[in-house]
Formats: C-alpha cells, sequence, structure tokens
C-alpha cells in the first residue's frame, strides 16, 4: 500500500482532545521558579534603591526615620543634598580627577595590549611561549605586592603623588589580564587573512592596524569598558598614591568624607550615588560587551 | 515491543507560525522498521521528537500500543533514543553510559551488570568498556549509542541520522549492522534519514515526507515504482529522475508530448494517460535515468524515444553518466559503458513506456490511465 | 574523457617581500625591531610595575622598616605575633571559608533557575549591576541597609515586624518603671505581690516612675479593691502624687489599665490570667482555696524589638570563654557575616552569569539523553548536569578565593570604625602597616603573605594552559 494511510481508531480510544495537560503542568512548575526570582530581584535592587531614596532626604530625616518612609511620603525628597555638594566643588573636582586617571588608564591598557597581543600571536620569537606563561601567573598577583617598591620609586622620579603615576600603576597591573584577553582573541582570526597580506607586501604595523586591529574590535570593547570599571572603582592604588595630592579622585574623596563624617549619611550617600551614575551608564549602555570580558577572563 | 501510531500529529513552534509537522498520520506495526525521510526541514526529527516526548504536542496524539502517550513524561513512555551526535555522557565510562538508565530503576547490580555485558557483547564493545566516550573513535561511539538503547529493552528504538557523523565506509558497515541487529532484537525502529538510500536499503517501509507533510507511506518498491507525487519521485532513487514539461499533442492515432524543440512520442500506458488528460495540457514526463537505454541496443517497440545532446560523460566502470540536453531540459541517463560519446555528439536514447511517469504539473500528483490521482 | 594535461612540478613561490624581512620565520634585525615594538612597552610596564617589584617586595620583607637593615624573620614574627594581624589572618581565613561555597552556590542556583523564565535577561541585569558599584560605594549602600535602629535599617525593620509579631511589645515597655508598694520585681520581668492572698482577699500593686504622658489614655482614677465572694480582687495603679502615700490609692491617683495580671499559686504556677480594667481593677473569680500570689506579667514590660547590631563585633561562636590565640583565631564576628553578604550582593551576579555561560555550553542532547534514560529533574542534574558543570564551578571558586584575599575596600567603607579592629584583613593591615605606620618590612612581609597565599592558584592556572 502506498497511500497515505488513514488511522482507523477503534472506538474503545477516547475522543482526541487537545494536550494542553502537558503545558499546564509546565506552567504550574515554572511558577514557583518566577515567584522566588522575583523576590530576589526585588531584594538585589534594594540596597541601591535605598542609597538613592537616601540621596535625596534630607540629613536629619536619615536620623529618625527608615528610607522606605520617604516612598510614601514622596514631599520630602528634594535636590538639596545634590545642589549642595555639586556647588561646593569638592566632589565635581573628585569627578574630574577619576577621569583624568580612568581614560588614560584605559585607553593606555587597550592600545598596549592589543599589540602585545599580537606579538605573542602573529609574532615568532625565542622565549615566546615563557613570557605567555609569565603572563599567565602575572594575572594573579595581587595589587599589593607593587605598592611598596614602587611608592619608593615614584619618589625617586617625583611621581608620588601626582595623577600620572596612579595611571601608569593602573595600565601595569591592568595589563596581564588584557594581555591574555587579547591574545585568546587574536588566536581566533585566521591566519589565511594574515598570509595574504604578507604576500601582498604588508609590513607588520600595516596588518596589525588593518586587519587585527579592526577585527579585535569586540575583544577591545570589552576591555576596555572592563578595565574603566576597574580603574573608576579603585581605591586602594589611588589611597596610596594620593592620600596628600591636592586632587583626589571620587572613592578616596568618599572615604575621607566617611572617616570624618561617618554618620553625615546625607552627603555620603549622594557623593556615592554620584560616583556611580556613570559607571552604571557604561554597565547598561555595554552590558553584552562586558559580560563578555568576565567570560572570557573566567572561561577558557 | 509495541505498534506506534500517529494521529493528526500537528507540531506548531509558535502560534500562528507554519507547523513544522502538518497532520500527520501514520501507523507503525509491531516489530517494524519504520524510516523516516525527507529533505532538511521537512519535519522527520520535529514527528520523531514529538514520539519521544521531547517536544510537546499542538494537536493530535501519539500512541503507543493502545495507550496515548501525549501528557507522558520521556521516561513513561518506554522507548530508547539513538542521537545524531550520540549524546553519550562524557564523564562516563562506556559501562557507566550504558548502565545509567537501568541504574535508575533501581535494578540489582547483578542484573544491571548481565544487561551491560550481554549488550556490549552483542556489539563488540566488551574491552571499551572502562574507557569514556572521549578516548572511542566514532563508529565506537555510535555503538555505545546503540548498546545504551539496547539495555533499556524498550518497546521501540528511535533513530535520529545515527549514521549522518560517520565516514562512508563506516557508514555502510554500521547500516548492515543495525539490520542485523533489528533481525536479531525485533523491536519497533522508528529511523529517520536524510539519506534516501539508507531508507531504501534499511526500512521495511518508508515515509516521505515534505514541508512537514506526509507525502506518502510504502515498501521501498512501491516508492520506487509507483511514486504518489513528483516529489516523491524526485526524491526516491539516485541519480534523480529526469523531469521534462510539456504540452500534449494527441491527434488520432498519435499522442506525443511536446516540449521546446523535442517532441517525445508516446505509446502503451503513457499514452493512455496522456490521452485522458487531453490534446493541449500540461504534462511532466518522468523518466529515471537508469531506465534509459542506447536506441540501438533497446527494444523497438514499446518504447519512447528521446533524442539528446551530450554535456559531458562520466565513466563509472561498468556504466556511464551521460549528462544531456532535451529540448531546454537538463537530462542524465545511465547506460552501460561504450565510451565512444564526445561532447556535443547527438544520441537517442530508448526507454520503456510502461516505465514513462506522468505528472500534473499543478498539484504534482501523478497521473494514472483512470484517473484516479492517488495510487491504490 | 577530457585528457588533463601532465602535472608540473609548481613554480615556486617567490618570497614573499615585507618591510621585517621573509615573515616570521625571517629574521634579521627588521623582526627584532617589530617584536620589540609590540612587545616592548608592554614588558617594560609589566617588568617595572608588577614584576621588579613583586621580587622587591619579598625581599623588602626581610628588611626592617626603612628598608635598610637585615632582619631576617623579624617581620614575619611581628605577623604571627600581633593580636591585631591574627585578628586579619584569622578574617580572611572565614571569608575563604565562608564566600566562595556561598557565591558559587547561589550562582548556580540562579544559573539553573533563569534558564526557566522568559526575562532571564532583565533578571541577570539587575543581579549583575552591583558589579559595576565600587566595593567602597557597595560598603556605603549596606552601612544604610544594616542600620541598627529598627526604624532606619531596612533588615532590622523586618525582622523586628516579626519579631515584635512573635513576641509582642508590652504596652508599658518603659525605662524607668517600676514598683513600689505591694510588688517586688523579680529576675524574669514580672513583678508579683510582696503578700500572700487567700480566696476573699484583696491587693494593691502600686508602681511608679511612670510619666503622665505615658499613662494609657482611658485610664480613670483608680479607687481600693472590693472583696468578691470567693474570689480575688485587685487594683494596679499608679501610686504616685504630690502630697499622697504610698501604698495608698490616693483621690487622683489614676489605675493601669489593659496589664496582664496573673494569678499564681503557691508553687508558682499560673491559676488564672486576667486584665485589669480602665480603673486598673481586676478580678479572679471563684478561686479555689489556698493561698495565692499576684503578678503583673513580664510582657507588660517588654521592649519592642531593639534591632540586631549586624555590624558589631559580637562573635557567633561562643569564643568568649576561651582566652589569647585561641579566642583571637576561634571569634567570628558578627560583621564578617554581615560583609560577606555585602560581597555576596555584589559577586553573585558573576558567578550566575559564568555558570550559565557554562550551562549554556553544555550540550543539549546529552540532556535529553538523561530524559530518557528515565533520569527526573534532580537525578539529571546530580548525575549529568552537575559533573559536567565542575569545572567551571571550580573556576569561579577559585576565582573567588583570590578575591577575597585582597579584599580591602568593602572593610574601610561598610565596617565602622568601632568594628574595624575585629574586622580587619590582611590587605587593610598591609595598608596600615605600610602607609600609615611606615612600616614598610611588615607591610611587605604581609603582602608577600598575601602572595604567598596565591602561589598555589599561580600553579594550577600555569598547568592548565600548559598541558
Amino acid at each position: 500500500m502506498s497511500a497515505v494511510a488513514t488511522p482507523a481508531p477503534s472506538p474503545a480510544l477516547p475522543q482526541r482532545r487537545a494536550p494542553g495537560r502537558a503545558r499546564l503542568r509546565r506552567v504550574l512548575r515554572s511558577t514557583p521558579v518566577n515567584v522566588v526570582l522575583v523576590v530576589v530581584a526585588v531584594l538585589w535592587l534594594t540596597p541601591t534603591v535605598g542609597l538613592l531614596v537616601t540621596s535625596f532626604r534630607p540629613g536629619q530625616d536619615y536620623l529618625s526615620s527608615g528610607w522606605w518612609q520617604a516612598l510614601v511620603h514622596p514631599a520630602t525628597l528634594n535636590l538639596d543634598n545634590y545642589r549642595h555638594i555639586l556647588s561646593g566643588g569638592n566632589i565635581v573636582d573628585a569627578l574630574v580627577t577619576t577621569v583624568l586617571i580612568t581614560v588614560p588608564a584605559t585607553l593606555l591598557v587597550v592600545l598596549v595590549a592589543s599589540l602585545a597581543g599580537y606579538g605573542l600571536v602573529f609574532l615568532r620569537w625565542p622565549g615566546r611561549d615563557w613570557v605567555f606563561l609569565v603572563l599567565v601567573a602575572l594575572m594573579v598577583v595581587p595589587l599589593q605586592m607593587g605598592l611598596i617598591p614602587v611608592s619608593l620609586l615614584y619618589k625617586h622620579l617625583g611621581l608620588f603623588g601626582t595623577i600620572p603615576g596612579v595611571v601608569l600603576y593602573h595600565t601595569a597591573f591592568g595589563l596581564p589580564f588584557a594581555i591574555f584577553l587579547m591574545r585568546n582573541f587574536y588566536t581566533g582570526i585566521p591566519r589565511d587573512l594574515l598570509e595574504a597580506a604578507r604576500i601582498d607586501g604588508a609590513s607588520e604595523w600595516t596588518m596589525f592596524r588593518r586587519i587585527v586591529l579592526p577585527l579585535g574590535m569586540p575583544a577591545l570593547a570589552s576591555l576596555a569598558i572592563f578595565q574603566f570599571l576597574w580603574v573608576w572603582n579603585d581605591l586602594l592604588v589611588s589611597l596610596v598614591f594620593l592620600a596628600s595630592a591636592p586632587h583626589q579622585p571620587l572613592t578616596v574623596t568618599i572615604f575621607s568624607q566617611l572617616r570624618q563624617f561617618g554618620l553625615n549619611i546625607d552627603v555620603i550617600s549622594t557623593a556615592s550615588f554620584i560616583s556611580m551614575i556613570i559607571p552604571l551608564i557604561v554597565f547598561f549602555a555595554f552590558q553584552r560587551y562586558f559580560v563578555r570580558g568576565v567570560l572570557a577572563g573566567a572561561v577558557k | 515491543m509495541a505498534s506506534i501510531t500517529f494521529d493528526h500529529l500537528v507540531k506548531r513552534y509558535s502560534p500562528g507560525a507554519a507547523p513544522a509537522v502538518d497532520d500527520m498520520s501514520l501507523e507503525i506495526a509491531d516489530g517494524e522498521f519504520l524510516v523516516l525521510v525527507g529533505p532538511s526541514g521537512c519535519g522527520k526529527t520535529t514527528a520523531l521528537r514529538c514520539l519521544a516526548g521531547l517536544e510537546d504536542i499542538s494537536d493530535g496524539r501519539i500512541l503507543i500500543g493502545d495507550r496515548p502517550v501525549n501528557d507522558l513524561p520521556p521516561k513513561d513512555r518506554d522507548i530508547a533514543m539513538v542521537f545524531q551526535s550520540y549524546a553519550l555522557y562524557p564523564h562516563m565510562s562506556v559501562y557507566e553510559n550504558m548502565a545509567f538508565s537501568i541504574r535508575l530503576r533501581r535494578m540489582s547490580r547483578a542484573d544491571i551488570d548481565a544487561k551491560v555485558r550481554e549488550a556490549a557483547r552483542i556489539l563488540g564493545l566488551e574491552q571499551f568498556l572502562e574507557r569514556k566516550p572521549g578516548a572511542l573513535s566514532g563508529g565506537q561511539r555510535q555503538r555505545v549509542a546503540l548498546g545504551r538503547a539496547i539495555v533499556r529493552d524498550p518497546a521501540a528504538f528511535l533513530m535520529d541520522e545515527p549514521l549522518s557523523n560517520l565516514d562512508a565506509k563506516l557508514r555502510v558497515q554500521t547500516r548492515a549492522e543495525i539490520a542485523r541487529l533489528h533481525q536479531r532484537l525485533g523491536t519497533t525502529i522508528v529511523y529517520v534519514t536524510h539519506d534516501q538510500v539508507e531508507a531504501m536499503t534499511m526500512g521495511d517501509r518508508i515515509a516521505v515526507m515534505n514541508l512537514g507533510v506526509l507525502q506518502q507511506v510504502g515498501t521501498p518498491r512501491d516508492l520506487y515504482e509507483r511514486p504518489v507525487n513528483r516529489f516523491v519521485a524526485g526524491f526516491i532513487g539516485s541519480p534523480a529522475m529526469n523531469f521534462i514539461t510539456g504540452t500534449v499533442q494527441a491527434s488520432g492515432e498519435s499522442v506525443s508530448v511536446k516540449a521546446e524543440s523535442v517532441e517525445l512520442s508516446l505509446s502503451g500506458r503513457a499514452a493512455a494517460i496522456a490521452r485522458r488528460v487531453g490534446n493541449g495540457a500540461e504534462v511532466t514526463v518522468g523518466i529515471r535515468p537508469e531506465h534509459f537505454d542506447r536506441s540501438a541496443n533497446a527494444a523497438s517497440t514499446g518504447v519512447v524515444k528521446v533524442p539528446v545532446n551530450v554535456d559531458v560523460v562520466e565513466f563509472l566502470g561498468h556504466d556511464e553518466l551521460v549528462h544531456a540536453s532535451v529540448g531546454g531540459t537538463d537530462l542524465v541517463a545511465l547506460v552501460p559503458a561504450q565510451r565512444n560519446l564526445q561532447v556535443g555528439d547527438a544520441l537517442e536514447l530508448a526507454v520503456a513506456d510502461s516505465l514513462v511517469q506522468l505528472f500534473d504539473p499543478q498539484t504534482e500528483l501523478t497521473l494514472t490511465p483512470d484517473g484516479a490521482a492517488a495510487v491504490a | 574523457m577530457a585528457t588533463v594535461p601532465a602535472v608540473a612540478e609548481p613554480a615556486a613561490r617567490p618570497a614573499p617581500v615585507s618591510i621585517t624581512g621573509r615573515g616570521p620565520g625571517g629574521g634579521g634585525w627588521r623582526r627584532g625591531l617589530a617584536v620589540g615594538a609590540f612587545m616592548g612597552p608592554a614588558l617594560l610596564f609589566l617588568g617595572a610595575i608588577v614584576g621588579y617589584p613583586t621580587v622587591a617586595t619579598i625581599i623588602a620583607s626581610f628588611f626592617n622598616k626603612t628598608t635598610t637593615t637585615f632582619v631576617g624573620l623579624d617581620n614575619y614574627r611581628t605577623v604571627f605575633g600581633t593580636s591585631d594581624i591574627l585578628v586579619a589572618v584569622r578574617n580572611n581565613a572565614i571569608w575563604v571559608i565562608v564566600f566562595p561555597f556561598l557565591v558559587t552556590f547561589t550562582g548556580l542556583v540562579f544559573a539553573v533557575l533563569t534558564e526557566r523564565i522568559r526575562w532571564a535577561t532583565a533578571f541577570k541585569a539587575v543581579v549583575f549591576m552591583p558589579m559595576a558599584i565600587s566595593l567602597f560605594a557597595t560598603g556605603v549602600i549596606w552601612r544604610i541597609v544594616y542600620e541598627t535602629d529598627p526604624h532606619r535599617g531596612v533588615i532590622n525593620s523586618m525582622v523586628g515586624t516579626v519579631a515584635d509579631a512573635i513576641n509582642p511589645p508590652g504596652s508599658y515597655a518603659l525605662p524607668n518603671i517600676k514598683p513600689i508598694s505591694g510588688l517586688s520585681q523579680r529576675s524574669d520581668g514580672s513583678m508579683v505581690s510582696t503578700a500572700t492572698v487567700h480566696p476573699d482577699g484583696t491587693v494593691k500593686l502600686g508602681l511608679t516612675g511612670i510619666s503622665p504622658t505615658d499613662i494609657p489614655p482611658g485610664a480613670t482614677s483608680a479607687s481600693e479593691p472590693a472583696t468578691v465572694q470567693g474570689g480575688v480582687a485587685g487594683v494596679v495603679w499608679r501610686d504616685f502624687s504630690p502630697g499622697g502615700h504610698v501604698g495608698v490609692v490616693d483621690s487622683g491617683e489614676k489605675g493601669l489599665p489593659a496589664m496582664r495580671i496573673d494569678l499564681l499559686r503557691g508553687d508558682g504556677s499560673t491559676a488564672a490570667t486576667t486584665a485589669s480594667g480602665a480603673d486598673g481593677r481586676f478580678v479572679f473569680r471563684d478561686v479555689g482555696s489556698g493561698s495565692y500570689r499576684v503578678a503583673v506579667a513580664a510582657s507588660n514590660f517588654r521592649a519592642p524589638f531593639g534591632g540586631v547590631a549586624w555590624l558589631g563585633a559580637q562573635s557567633l561562636t561562643p569564643a568568649d570563654r576561651l582566652g589569647g590565640t585561641a579566642r583571637t583565631l576561634l571569634t567570628v564576628p558578627l560583621v564578617d557575616i554581615a560583609a560577606i553578604v555585602a560581597m555576596l550582593w555584589m559577586w553573585g551576579g558573576f558567578a550566575m552569569v559564568v555558570i550559565g555561560a557554562g550551562l549554556a555550553a553544555l550540550n543539549r542532547e546529552v540532556l535529553e539523553a538523561a530524559k530518557i534514560d528515565g533520569a527526573s529533574e534532580w537525578q539529571t542534574f546530580r548525575h549529568v548536569t552537575f559533573p559536567l558543570l565542575l569545572p567551571v564551578l571550580i573556576v569561579v571558586f577559585v576565582t573567588m578565593i583570590i578575591n577575597v584575599l585582597k579584599i580591602f575596600d568593602i572593610i574601610l567603607s561598610l565596617v565602622p570604625e568601632s568594628s574595624q579592629r575585629e574586622a580587619n584583613v590582611i590587605a587593610v593591615q598591609m595598608w596600615n602597616s605600610a602607609f600609615t605606620a611606615s612600616d614598610y618590612g611588615v607591610g611587605s612581609a604581609l603582602a608577600t603573605f598575601l602572595f604567598v597565599l596565591v602561589v598555589p592558584v599561580i600553579v594550577v592556572n600555569v598547568r592548565r594552559i600548559r598541558g
């Protein structure tokens, strides 16, 4: 028989019904998960919301009632804290300083790491593999290891207490991970592209500029964002090198405020939130790249 | 061991989208080896996964034995599956891979051991029991996947293109092994493939699918000799059937089909069909490459002659594959090798008129002398 | 069949011309220049600021505070001998033991659960977001969360709501309230009549230390209790008025309504309970014969929830009973746990994202095979998913160990001055020693100690890349 077989259901079988039961079971199973995760998400947002609301409240309100009260009485919220702090000049100066540290540190790392990544993948030279292994080892070395000798070195060179000093330090300690990231990405670039370019007579620099660098943009973006956030949020290095400097970044400024006026949560919360805005914007705008950077570092 | 029934199965991946499986009804007998074949995206794998319980059904039912299994999770359906990528547990040894399912059923350790070793023996895996899948070759991994299924002793085996990842030689070998296995165990097998050679050589019956719709179900011979539509005719058989579309010229005694610059004179059954559809009607003529012979060597009556222009000739040893053109259409003929053809030669081919198929160009159904669209 | 021309030897390809010579295999000083140009800046940075200083720090750890005199192991003796520093070591140990497990577990749970919901991207963004914030700001944020006063701190407010529901505060939770006549204070917070009473008897229970504003509205003037046949009657009132007598219900003195009064038998068990009326009077009817005391229940005075000092140095272990080093090493200050939770808030998203990627990379068909083999959700997870995820879990785990060993910012921002000593960690101690106390020797020793702790990870990483 070659016809399309038509079934002859025996009368004993029940009428066919829409297969809803399996779907219902699935919905029921996923509801508790959804509820749990919604609760978790709310819990996760609460601390940040708390900070935000506190920053809009007058200082004495903080001392008498919880920030959630302000949600019920929105009239108590105002921008006074922000006005006060932004006009004071302190925070704005700190903001500028932070930018002056973070942007160069990010650009330098991106530049040096992409060059070094190229050198590790597309050039062959004795000791290359050893250098890579040393790099992997250096990724784990804590910042603390360099602070004392470099402080002494900077004092010698007159870099202590200067912004360039901090920039160089961040660049150096950001390099191991950065080079690792770029190197891994570059190994994924097909060699044939470069062979073809070489036959066409391109120099190493041309190949780097015209082929590898453009192709490596996604990794560079991830790296840039990663480094940006890391340097922007750093406290230790700035604390060591800029403790007595005339211009300090946000983290150090807020830290000294905390030390001095631990109870002035209104000022501190406002300053903290201001310091968070840019990283948060960067994070949300480039989330995908940031996640990719994290994954690239963590998983091979 | 059980029969399997698809009862108007419909599977849609999102509401409003075209169904991946469209109203499929099929009965598979207990112990049968049924092959689901079709091009990529035809719905065969989807149908298999619905049967396995890995996909939810949008409408219709599936029965295993007499039970509707729509709402049952895979583990309660008593089926075993062999995946295209074998899907072996990479962190477990071959023994553990095969023992996994029955360990979950809490069989005694002695029973488990006996079953695993028996399956290993059947498949020649005894010396690999301690190895991990990573240390095995493709063919060996495939056998472990089979072993994992055998150990379950299920009502049916479901196989999803198990040979696709093997090289040609291994494929031929393993094809025979699976066929042997079926003979030995007698379990119902539902086998999915896109390769019509596998379908023809392995199946008791073949079900051809295209775009979610079941085209035809039948024995290999049925599908070869009596395809129900142009799709099946073109899908089964390699090289594929040749199709020439033209207009019927029926006047008095002679019947022919005129296609561009060539006119094919029909006789016998083919002529009867052409006469039925009438003068001026469009038909598609279908002829299998292997049914051609050189006119000179063919019979003188009861044949349809086809004059062609030779393009390329591929020497195969015993035969030649002649790529030619007739009118504006390309054509392939498989004829005994004589090695005397050149590019551009004119050649006259002949085919027995009983082997000529005609199709309706609109509906694509095979035409018959008595007008029934579906061939009995 | 077309004839194929005879295959000729492929013509030798001319050597590619490039400025640096014949490609990577080629050589000469041009290649050296290229290598120098590409690798030079990186090697310079790394050598000058990372490589050399690391070695220098290790060496400096054997020298004195100004790095002039060799002192051998003295600095290390100081490190392991000073109590403050031992505290730091202990705290880092607590962090290392608790945090990586907690974070990895949380990340795993989130990664698994988010597979089942449609809004996974939004959820992940919310949970991952704290990574963008500085650790320092995190500390500030969580200081606000951990406020002790239940009126101001989110956590204590919620805990307080529950605590007060279970143990409702009494209406007379006043700081100065005390018995003055006919009552004596008990250690369990209740007040008991000084005299015993028998059926047909009365008691007068006078309290003071209640400011007029604290008297509940609706309280009326108290009066002497009237005897009740077969029962015990009494009055509880504010026994204070200018010119009045103690122990006497003077006019103008108000009764204390809604007080829970217990009738206690001789053995102390409660025979009956009642509440005082608006005038402070109460009656126990039909008490059996015997001698009784009357008590003002402790629940009347129970204070509302005062808030847990999450950021305090209170130890979770009973190590206070020990002394010396054992005590230092075994204390687990509450603030450590509070900080760990804040850190979890920050890093949970990281673990979730990395483990989520690991989950997504698993071969779907292997999991389906398990389903067909008959494994339930849990069995599939336990036997298939989890073992296959183990490498990723280990990566997360190890990364967290390193992060936790270096922990610095959050301790400075989250922990208030009062708890800083107990919450000290190695990195903070190092900063203090080196840059506040200017003892470069001890500072270097601490940094080196930190380095030694991470060396095992370095070894593992390098091995992994090589092999």
